[in-house]
């Protein structure tokens, strides 16, 4: 995920968030500048409602300002500690409604259209950020080019929070059919996101 | 299990899509096991790049504003590992001062009385040992006065623990609130004893659930709506 790559100029979000720990408002104000978009990207594609991912978003970096002290940089970029508290706080929140059943319905009914290729028509709107459009089309061009079988099983996971048996339970195929397509997406995405990856700059 | 196997769990563990036997499973053998480990770290660098594949969605305006001001209202912890020994050092604290409460009520001799003093302290530390049970510290600004608060949702009471605050002067007291999306309900007065210390219980109204809790000083008998900014402030959270 995007991080630290903006120009020697900027201020490393590591350091944002030592001065979050501080008790800097500004430093919370300046991190949600950078990434509330993508976290409220991402809490909108798991909980699918607007007023939903408002709290989600403003529950999340509330914890992130609480817990600014506890951020580990050896465990991952800030952006990516960010994304895994709001997508924790997004998936209790639509358990906690029993919701997630039909979230997941219409996840499943997106067969070849799911969400990286919604992707394609909000990558063009005017009011993205370049720096954020380039990483994010690559996301979505690399999910999206996966065989739609593997993109699946990932989508159904990471946005809609179910295990595998519930997925192979949903897609009505055997769980090692599951486990296998899996696998195979995840290892074919660590090969075509190796640019974005820690340690795979070009 | 074989090597081969072990393996094959790393990218649904680091979607998070493993059972929770399964997972506990797996977490245990990570710890012997480097190759999984770095198996696992590098997927759950891919897993973390996935929420950029989340539709592009323009951020309600006012998100900001609402995130700074919350901010205002919390100070942020020392660490963020810290607050399970306080808890529990609280808790002990608590039961102790019920305990002693206990020997005095003892000494004074009634049954009666120790019997009411026995259901009350049981009623105290079912209230706060309980697995549902969320807390919340409330602090000024680090320093004294603080108190720290048991809420379990499932019996409907609160717990509270008030440290180093004064006894409220003649003609006023403390009036507690939790504060429900925005909005403050009392939850009751209470004053401390001349030692600065209280340890309380208080009903909560069932459908009530809450994200802060605050102190006001306020007229003797409270007001139905905080009088002036509150002194101590926390947010709710679980107590793991």
């Amino acid at each position: 995920m995007l991080d630290d790559q903006q120009g020697p100029l900027r201020t490393p979000d590591r350091a944002l968030v030592e001065r979050m720990a501080g008790g800097d408002e500004r430093a919370l104000g300046d991190l949600y500048d950078r990434h509330g978009e993508m976290a409220y990207s991402l809490a909108l594609a798991v909980a699918r409602e607007r007023a939903d991912a408002e709290e989600i978003v403003a529950d999340a970096f509330g914890q992130a300002w609480r817990n600014a002290a506890s951020y580990d940089p050896g465990r991952g970029s800030v952006a990516g500690w960010l994304a895994t508290i709001t997508r924790t706080r997004a998936l209790d929140l639509v358990r906690a409604r029993g919701r997630r059943a039909r979230a997941m319905e219409r996840a499943a009914q997106t067969d070849g259209d799911g969400l990286a290729s919604t992707m394609g028509a909000a990558a063009d709107s005017p009011d993205r950020r370049i720096e954020r459009g380039e990483a994010r089309r690559l996301v979505a061009r690399s999910l999206g080019e996966l065989p739609d079988p593997q993109r699946r099983v990932i989508e159904l996971a990471y946005f809609g929070g179910l295990s595998q048996s519930e997925i192979a339970a949903e897609l009505r195929e055997p769980l090692g059919t599951v486990k296998t397509r899996m696998r195979a997406g995840m290892q074919k995405l660590r090969g075509s996101l190796a640019a974005l990856l820690p340690g795979g700059g070009p | 299990m074989t090597d081969h196997q072990w393996s094959e769990l790393a990218a649904p563990y680091a979607l998070g899509a493993l059972a929770p036997d399964e997972r506990e499973r797996f977490e245990a053998h990570l710890a012997e096991c480097a190759a999984c480990r770095g198996e696992v770290h590098s997927l759950r660098e891919v897993a973390v790049l996935l929420a950029d594949a989340a539709p592009a969605a323009t951020l309600p305006s006012g998100l900001r504003d609402r995130i700074l001001r919350e901010a205002r209202q919390i100070r942020p912890l020392r660490s963020g590992r810290a607050p399970v020994i306080p808890w529990l050092a609280a808790a002990a604290s608590l039961v102790l001062a019920v305990g002693l409460g206990y020997v005095y009520v003892r000494e004074r001799g009634t049954l009666q009385r120790v019997n009411a003093a026995l259901a009350e302290r049981d009623s105290l530390i079912a209230t706060v040992f309980s697995p549902d049970v969320v807390t919340a510290a409330l602090t000024a600004t680090g320093k004294p006065p603080s108190a720290r608060l048991y809420w379990n949702p499932s019996r409907h009471r609160i717990v509270m623990a008030v440290f180093q605050l004064p006894p409220a002067s003649t003609g006023r007291t403390y009036q507690l609130w939790a504060i429900a999306q925005g909005k403050p309900v009392s939850l009751g007065v209470f004053n401390t004893a001349a030692d600065g210390r209280l340890t309380a219980a208080m009903a909560v109204p069932p459908d009530l659930t809450f994200e802060l809790a605050a102190v006001t000083e306020e007229p003797a008998g409270g007001s139905p709506a905080p009088t002036q900014q509150p002194f101590l402030i926390g947010k709710v959270t679980p107590a793991d």
